[in-house]
């Protein structure tokens, strides 16, 4: 089977074939190796041995390389294409809704709503494990909608606050 | 003294069963209701449920730990850190209901906690101070008048603090006032104590720190100091000892200091006097922890003792085992706190459930951890999982036993700070040992890249492709499914597979 893998904002085809994979066409002997009750699977790979704590997720896989988590995208080549076909390439949300990055309790809400806000300035105050984390905007502009009040409590993922574009 | 009731949670509460275990006495854990099937809950002899899991209604709720020993027949109580460890009126609750606290008296808790206090003692007493108030400041329009009569950059501080919370540095009188309400406003939900004072923010400082021991005998002695210079946001992130910056000679005045200043306030138990230590040598004084520290196993490593035993025998009246005499450090000792917190997204702390844990092991490397496979890492407490500790015999050696612990370290499930240890023990700066408390700062945008090397890629890229094969040869086709039809069996379906291949 050939798959399009891709890492980060890297994109490379792996065919599998028994003990060989084609790395963009370049053969290589491959094995993987699950090891019994643990997310570890040991990579040969010309003869050297690594190994990698690795879980499933919905397209794809999570794979812990030196310490850090890779989220890495396994499609196949027809899933691929239909994907490219009905345009669902990850197009990122147009305007900045920024998001809670993490559970926590809003202490405080450092903006306005029309209020122009610079690159980098805060916008939220959130307290999670008794430390306090400004929410910071990704990129200029002005503040659309405000989500949230201090005081509030949000769930991963909540809306905060929306930044868009300078009206007129 | 015949059982101790441990009243923290986590990788210190595990700590202190085991120094109870080794010295013969029983241990109580206490746990909230997150916490049920917590390792340290696991380890004791006994254990009492303290309440719902916010800490005000467990770990802080002084009435139930007090029923708790009372109950479990308790002789004495350990505070561990964090929580209830520097609340003088703690130590005096445990004391007036005939337990003995093990840590430093009441008095001493108190004088060390109020920063501004301890500074006007420490001065007193002839220790080096940083120029700044002694006082708390009433406002922000006080804290600017302090901020530009000490000189900027200024420290706003939490007057009731600890551990980088309610700090905030100051370069102009705008920020000045924005730091003070941060300040503020971090201190009283960290503390429930919103006073600040400013100090001198003194530049490129070091964090030095120096161990000390007191017991009843009139025995107050030094451990050498350790360096906590890789901080993110006043937290420390990396601690060694000792420490590249301090000689003989700077480690026996430090000392000598850090003595002073415990025997000022009547000092029993182990404590931390922490230090800035300047480019030219000067050291001034921080404040005092008046409690065993996160970072105590580094001391334990390089000087061969085990603090926890020191305090439990120190409780419990008798004499220190350390010799009376300076000692000297053997080797090096490197701690690296492992944390819930994704170090490529701005060390934003994450929560989840460890799905898989194996703690690295060998020669030189101690793991003391709070979690194990299936612990559930909440929002409720700190974000410390574990702490990984090596030593060696020179500095170098010991950064290369780290290197090698971190590379067996695996922790499934949640992001943790592991890759960012692993990248400081390669880094020049940390490696050279010439190093501040601006270091991260200075090199963590590099050092966080969040670039993956092209090896890796090919060999990611290959494992997730192999993987994700191997899942959908075992998996039965969605087709077979969707259709209504009866489903193939797996085995036949992966039969066929494997004989299509031409495998076994």
């Amino acid at each position: 089977m050939r798959y399009t893998v891709s890492i980060a904002d890297r994109t490379v085809q792996v065919e599998v074939k028994g003990n060989t994979v084609l790395l963009d066409g370049r053969p290589i002997r491959a094995t993987l190796v699950a090891i019994p009750r643990t997310p570890l699977r040991q990579l040969v790979v010309n003869g050297q041995a690594r190994t990698f704590a690795m879980t499933r997720g919905t397209d794809g896989w999570k794979v812990q390389c030196a310490g850090r988590w890779w989220p890495v995208a396994v499609l196949d080549e027809r899933t691929r294409q239909v994907r490219e076909l009905t345009g669902q390439r990850a197009k990122h949300a147009a305007g900045g809704l920024i998001k809670a990055p993490m559970p926590g309790l809003v202490l405080r809400v450092e903006v306005e709503v029309g209020q122009r806000v610079e690159q980098g300035a805060g916008l939220v105050v959130l307290e999670a494990m008794k430390m306090e984390n400004e929410i910071k905007t990704p990129g200029p502009g002005v503040v659309q909608a405000i989500h949230v009040a201090a005081g509030q409590a949000v769930e991963k993922g909540m809306p905060l606050v929306a930044v868009g574009e300078q009206e007129g | 003294m015949r059982r101790v009731l441990v009243a923290n949670r986590g990788e210190i509460a595990l700590r202190i069963i085991r120094a109870c275990h080794e010295e013969g006495l029983e241990a109580v854990a206490v746990y909230s209701e997150a916490d049920r099937v917590c390792p340290h809950v696991k380890a004791a002899d006994a254990a009492v449920e303290l309440g719902p899991a916010p800490a005000r209604d467990s770990y802080l709720n002084v009435e139930r730990l007090l029923e708790a020993a009372a109950q479990t027949g308790a002789e004495a109580v350990h505070p561990g850190y964090g929580f209830l460890a520097e609340q003088a009126h703690f130590a005096n609750a445990v004391e007036q209901a005939g337990l003995v606290f093990i840590g430093p008296p009441p008095s001493a808790i108190q004088m060390m906690g109020e920063k501004t206090e301890a500074r006007r003692r420490m001065r007193a007493a002839g220790v080096p101070i940083v120029p700044g108030t002694t006082e708390p400041v009433a406002d922000g329009e006080a804290a600017l008048r302090a901020a530009e009569e000490i000189g900027y950059p200024v420290l706003l501080k939490a007057a009731a603090g600890g551990g980088g919370k309610g700090m905030r540095v100051a370069h102009s009188a705008k920020e000045v006032h924005k730091g003070f309400t941060h300040a503020a406003s971090e201190a009283r939900s960290a503390f429930g104590d919103d006073s600040i004072y400013l100090e001198r923010f003194v530049q490129r400082p070091r964090h030095v720190e120096i161990q000390v021991l007191a017991d009843r005998f009139g025995h107050t002695i030094h451990l050498g100091e350790r360096e906590c210079s890789v901080q993110r946001r006043h937290q420390k992130l990396i601690e060694e000892s000792p420490s590249a910056a301090v000689d003989l000679d700077l480690r026996l005045r430090m000392g000598e200091a850090a003595v002073r200043a415990a025997q000022s306030v009547g000092y029993l138990s182990a404590g931390t006097v922490e230090f800035l230590l300047d480019p030219q040598g000067k050291f001034y004084f921080l404040e005092m922890n008046t409690r065993l520290q996160v970072e105590h196993p580094v001391t334990e490593l390089v000087y061969g003792v085990d603090l926890v035993r020191e305090q439990l025998r120190i409780a419990a009246g008798e004499p220190m085992t350390c010799p009376g005499r300076p000692m000297r450090p053997r080797g090096h000792a490197i701690e690296c706190r492992i944390t819930s917190e994704d170090p490529f997204a701005d060390f934003l702390p994450a929560t989840g459930r460890i799905e898989y844990l194996h703690p690295p092991s060998g020669p030189g490397v101690r793991w003391d951890g709070g979690v194990e496979t299936g612990s559930e890492v909440s929002l409720y407490y700190d974000s410390l999982v574990g702490k990984l500790i090596a030593w060696g015999e020179t500095r170098e050696r010991s950064i290369r036993r780290m290197r090698r612990a971190l590379d067996e370290l695996v922790i499934a499930g949640i992001p943790t700070s592991q890759p960012f240890h692993r990248r400081v023990m390669e880094e020049a700066e940390f490696v050279s040992g010439e190093y501040d408390v601006g270091y991260l700062d200075r090199v963590g945008d590099a050092l966080l890249s969040p670039e993956i090397d092209a090896s890796e890629l090919e060999q990611v890229a290959i494992a997730a492709a192999l993987a994700e094969d191997e899942a959908r040869a075992a998996a039965v086709p969605i087709a077979g499914g969707t259709d209504g039809g009866p489903a193939e069996s797996a085995w036949l379906q992966m039969a066929r597979l494997r004989a299509l291949r031409g495998g076994r």
